[in-house]
């Protein structure tokens, strides 16, 4: 869970009239201001433990009768919808009574009627003269510069001074008053930076390409269909009688978004926020009269005994208690070059290079090259540091005996990962690269476990329909008819083991914003263009040994004519059973 | 049906190595063709095979001692299994559909596989038969929303995942959500907020359960039928303690579940997939006694709703009730299918494919040829009629290539040939639900405002009320400097007072 309310330190979003965001970290009892651009600046203390998702207005510093105020001005519910004249629901609630009088400033460009009906006015006689706006650019700044108020004045004197005002429809002004309030209007929301805030940031305010332009839509259906999530430590009596742990929640990943996708998957697994940047343990806390709500943090999920029965106090590092060195809820990332790039986990107080104890993604997040996964011994980091006998330790002086023993535990660490990695069993797979997924898919779908989910992201559709060919249905008939030579895998004919996934999938969703307004509801006009955004899903399955014949009715093309919901579909869907005319040759 | 209270754990949320009785597990016959069925040692419904429970599909007969200990994932062969005479009525469900109405028909897809023959007393070990297989699944929210017996209208999986992410539900996030329906969101949303298990048996765990917030979904579903039968699946799907399920109409007697107050709920996020979210939100509000919203947590909701007039008497409401941050979408997702696809005189009386030319030029040499014949026809038309009975050379010709055609299908590797081409899936379902969002912030009375003011005052020039401001100066250079709304600001300044 996030904190909900705004912690010293912590990066936030503010979304600003024009919906654009930005990002700033919030450093407590600094004087100098956080800017907004052309909509002003405040300080950073003027945030600081309010709660999330409130909306402020930057308020001019002297008031207008000549008084000094300072900072900031919650803008309430009520008001930030004040513009808009809902048709009166049957039973009008003081709220929406209250509306009119709520915008307070005398304001009046409400453009339907009191009792709903649009008053409707035709543009046919309105020239779009650029002229009609009497106010020259001049004149505004003037009136900005000595503005005292939010800017809702500001919008008001330009929407008076627009001489063909009257003129326009209804639907037009309602348009201008929208146009003019993203531009003058003072206000931020602060916003938490969870990992949908960020992606949405990056995606459409910062930098796509980062991201390999990931929308939220596809996001989701990533998260979903890897199954990814948060996994009990279960210590159930295994078959074999002995009453170990067992392993589970074991995710691999290739992530080459910066981070995104194992921050994603991090949070899913309960394994983001180190416990004090936790929100079950800091609700509540900052402000003393709220009833105190502590929890446990995350890492208690396997070890259910711990108690807390004070909330620890705010702002402190606790140590962490960990479940053992990671063996449920983790995440092993293989990654291209030496290091991996994990640049965007520092808004979640993660530094992959000098990982702070207290963060459970220390423990919990698993790295590893592809040289140090497929060829260990070829890889530096993998060699053993040379053993030294304790006297020669002992001469050392200590900035080289501990360089030593850094050396040591990197390497012991390195080593157990590319063990465990190697081992397998991995839960589940998912891959954001823009290296050719077959390459990837043929070094990884091995360490998968029975029934583990595989997840291919990719921009552009072209990788994946390649994939989703060197596991159709006609290539597996063909490779369980007559199998190739185990070891001369992979072949030009089956650069895959088509036998290894089970119903592979390419799917997209895409989202469409509407804007729902009284008379006034349509889809917005615009939209991202960019790449579309692709998933490749399948299931990771253990092929029966010997030859194995298919039974059944689907040496028929035809559709069955009672299926109506999905097996219609199933005939032809996507790769998997797309190869059904293949079958009739075989 | 019986509900096994011996989990220990969901096998949506754990699965081990293998499949282990009285597991939910999934028998994947092909793609959207899922059947679920609970894995049972013995034929507890004393109805039938030698073997014990079976389930018969379209691909063969899986007698349960075939499943119970294999590893998840497998490839399992089907058994010879004695159906008995009578024993075909249940088959699959899905394949074949009679004259029934849809609800027992959706019904059958689960429970009719499991129902059975008498025909032996005595147990005998599963013989393999010749052909046939299935893959044993565990069951995931997405492979349980593709299979389940379908009571109403749900929620897929493109919706569900682009909902729970909105509604911010993570690991400890209470949800609440209404109508519970066929229960397809509700799985979804047990696997996103799960931080662990409430240990209900052990006496002194009561002092953890109020410690920790756990994850948890609260249903609600008025209809009595669909209550009963979720709240059977709750159980025998390892989610009780997860999924709280209440039969209550939210609308008319609000969001109180049985055996708790409302106001111990304290949920953050809500789902109302029903007819009319707008009734239910006067539930929603802080200022009721019986409110189950969290007093110190940002809410965020969303509604599902068909139909425009719903989003707009909602949005209405919603934007008198203190909600903000209101944003409608619609998601449109689709399946697309990849398939290699043959086209040109080669491929002449085979199925799947597409005879005819495929470049100029074979459509030139198929001119050629017709041309030809029909010289040979003219000259030979003024000879008489029998020509038009009697095999003419060129029928012969087509029957011999077509016979030539299928010959060399033997040595074709059709599964690379032709162009590797892809497309929606057939049909795709272009509207299902309009998505309501909104996020009601946490109540910030005056007076948590003077606290928070005391806790962080305002810096330098600018102190409480009555101090100075920001010289305009100061704030325009800020602004110079760090403009441009894309830019991420930081603020580099030291942290001391
Ligand atoms: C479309 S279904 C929900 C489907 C569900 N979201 C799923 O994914 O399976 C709507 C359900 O809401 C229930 N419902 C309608 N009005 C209700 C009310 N006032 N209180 C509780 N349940 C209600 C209906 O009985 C129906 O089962």
């Amino acid at each position: 869970m996030k904190q909900e309310l705004v912690q010293p330190h912590a990066y936030v979003a503010l979304r600003l009239p024009s919906d654009s965001t930005i990002v700033v970290q919030v450093l407590p009892n600094t004087v100098s201001t956080i800017s907004i651009g052309k909509y002003g600046a405040f300080q950073a203390n003027n945030i600081l433990g309010r709660p999330y998702h409130l909306t402020f207005e930057i308020r001019d510093s002297v008031t207008s009768d000549g008084k000094a105020q300072s900072g900031l001005r919650i803008v309430p519910a009520a008001e930030l919808y004040a513009d808009i004249k809902d048709e009166a629901p049957e039973t009008p609630t003081e709220a929406e009574a209250g509306n009119l009088g709520a915008s307070g400033d005398g304001v009046e460009y409400e453009i339907v009627g009191q009792n709903g009906e649009v008053v409707m006015r035709t543009n046919r006689r309105i020239t779009d003269d650029p002229s009609s706006q009497i106010m020259t650019m001049d004149e505004i700044e003037a009136l900005k510069a000595q503005s005292t108020g939010s800017g809702k004045e500001l919008i008001a004197k330009i929407l008076e001074s627009h001489s063909a005002l009257d003129q326009k429809t209804a639907f037009a002004l309602a348009k201008y008053t929208l146009r003019k309030t993203k531009k003058y209007l003072r206000r931020f929301t602060v916003v938490p930076l969870d990992v949908a805030t960020l992606a949405r940031w990056i995606l459409t305010d910062k930098e796509p390409m980062k991201i390999m332009e990931l929308r939220e839509e596809i996001l989701s259906m990533i998260g979903s269909w890897s199954n990814v999530h948060c996994t009990p430590s279960v210590s159930t009596p295994s078959l074999d009688g002995e009453g170990m742990q067992t392993k589970g929640g074991r995710w691999l990943v290739v992530d080459e978004t910066a981070g995104l996708l194992v921050a994603y998957m991090a949070e899913k697994m309960a394994i983001l926020h180190p416990p004090d940047h936790n929100g079950e343990e800091a609700e509540g806390k900052v402000l003393s009269k709220q009833e105190t709500d502590a929890v446990n943090g995350d890492d208690s999920i396997g070890n259910p005994a711990t108690k807390h029965v004070v909330a620890p106090p705010p702002d402190h590092l606790r140590p962490r208690k960990t479940s053992g060195p990671g063996t449920t809820n983790t995440i092993t990332l293989i990654h291209a070059n030496a290091q991996p790039n994990l640049s965007l986990l520092k808004y979640f107080h993660f530094d992959a290079f000098n990982p702070s104890i207290s963060h459970p993604l220390e423990s919990h997040l698993k790295t590893l090259s592809w040289l140090q996964l497929l060829s260990p011994e070829d890889d530096m980091g993998c060699a053993e540091p040379e053993i030294v006998s304790e006297e020669t330790i002992q001469s050392w002086k200590s900035g080289k005996r501990s360089n030593h023993f850094r050396k040591r535990r990197r390497w012991e660490r390195i080593n157990f990962v590319v063990d465990e990695t190697r081992a397998g069993e991995f839960d589940g797979l998912i891959v954001a690269s823009i290296m050719n997924p077959v390459s990837i898919l043929r070094h990884t779908v091995p360490l998968l476990r029975g029934a583990a989910q595989v997840v291919v992201y990719s921009p552009t559709i072209e990788p994946l329909v390649e994939l989703s060919d060197y596991y159709s249905t006609g290539r597996r008939t063909a490779f369980v008819t007559n199998p190739p030579d185990f070891n001369s895998m992979p072949t030009e004919d089956f650069p895959l083991n088509p036998t290894l996934l089970l119903a592979p999938t390419i799917q997209t969703a895409r989202s469409r914003s509407w804007q729902v307004l009284p008379g006034r509801t349509h889809p917005l006009m615009t939209g991202r263009g960019g790449s579309e955004g692709y998933v490749f899903t399948a299931t990771r399955v253990l092929p029966a040994e010997g030859k194995i014949e298919a039974r059944g009715t689907f040496k028929r093309r035809k559709v069955d004519d009672g299926v109506t919901r999905n097996s219609s579909r199933q005939e032809n869907a996507a790769s998997g059973d797309s190869g059904s005319m293949e079958i009739d040759a075989s | 049906m019986a509900i096994s209270s011996s989990f220990k754990s969901s096998p949506f949320l754990h699965c081990g190595p293998n499949a282990e009785t009285d597991s939910l597990a999934i028998l994947h016959l092909k793609r959207d063709l899922l059947i679920p069925t609970v894995l049972r040692s013995h034929d507890e419904l004393n109805e039938g095979y030698s073997e014990g429970k079976v389930s018969n599909t379209r691909f063969g007969s899986f007698p349960h001692s075939t499943l119970i200990g294999v590893p998840w994932g497998s490839q399992v062969r089907a058994s010879i299994v004695d159906t008995g005479s009578r024993g075909r009525k249940g088959w699959e469900g899905k394949g074949k559909k009679r004259k029934r109405d849809k609800e027992s028909q959706a019904q059958d897809d689960v429970a009719g596989v499991e129902k059975k023959q008498k025909v032996e007393v005595e147990s005998k070990a599963a013989v393999k038969a010749a052909t046939g297989f299935v893959h044993l699944l565990p069951p995931t929210p997405e492979i349980w929303t593709a299979s389940l017996p379908h009571r109403t209208q749900v929620v897929y999986t493109p919706d569900y995942s682009y909902i729970l992410h909105r509604l911010r539900v993570t690991p400890g996030t209470v949800l609440i959500e209404a109508g519970a329906g066929s229960g397809s969101f509700t799985h979804a949303a047990a696997r996103a907020v799960y931080n662990g298990h409430q240990n209900t048996n052990t006496e002194d765990s009561t002092q953890d359960s109020i410690m920790k917030r756990w994850g948890k979904v609260w249903s609600f579903e008025f209809h009595e039928q669909r209550a009963q039968k979720l709240q059977e699946e709750i159980e025998e799907h390892g989610l009780n303690g997860i999924v709280e399920l209440t039969y209550r109409d939210v609308c008319q007697d609000g969001f109180t579940p049985n055996d708790t107050p409302a106001s111990e709920l304290k949920a953050n996020a809500i789902f109302l997939d029903l007819p009319a979210p707008w009734l239910a939100l006067k539930n929603l509000t802080r200022a009721s006694p019986s409110s189950p919203l969290s007093p110190t947590t940002a809410i965020h909701l969303c509604t599902f709703s068909p139909c425009i007039e719903q989003v707009q008497r909602t949005i209405t409401t919603l934007r008198t009730q203190g909600w903000t941050e209101i944003e409608m979408v619609e998601i449109a997702a689709h399946r697309i299918e990849v398939r290699r696809e043959r086209v040109g005189l080669a491929e002449e009386g085979l199925r799947g494919v597409n005879d005819s030319p495929a470049s100029v030029d074979e459509a030139i040499e198929r001119l050629r040829e017709v041309e030809g014949r029909s010289r040979i026809f003219r000259n030979e038309g003024n000879e008489g009629e029998e020509q038009a009975t009697a095999p003419g050379p060129a029928q012969v010709s087509k029957q011999q290539r077509l016979e030539n055609i299928r010959h060399a299908l033997e040595g074709r590797k059709l599964y690379k040939e032709g162009r590797l081409i892809h497309r929606a899936e057939p049909e795709i379902k272009t509207h299902t639900s309009y998505l309501v969002f909104a996020i009601l912030p946490r109540g910030w009375s005056e007076e948590d405002e003077e606290l928070a003011q005391g806790k962080w005052p305002a810096k330098a020039e600018v102190k409480e009320e009555n101090g100075g401001p920001i010289s305009k100066r100061q704030k325009k250079k800020g602004a110079k400097t760090r403009a441009g709304g894309n830019k991420e600001l930081e603020i580099e300044a030291s942290m001391k007072a």
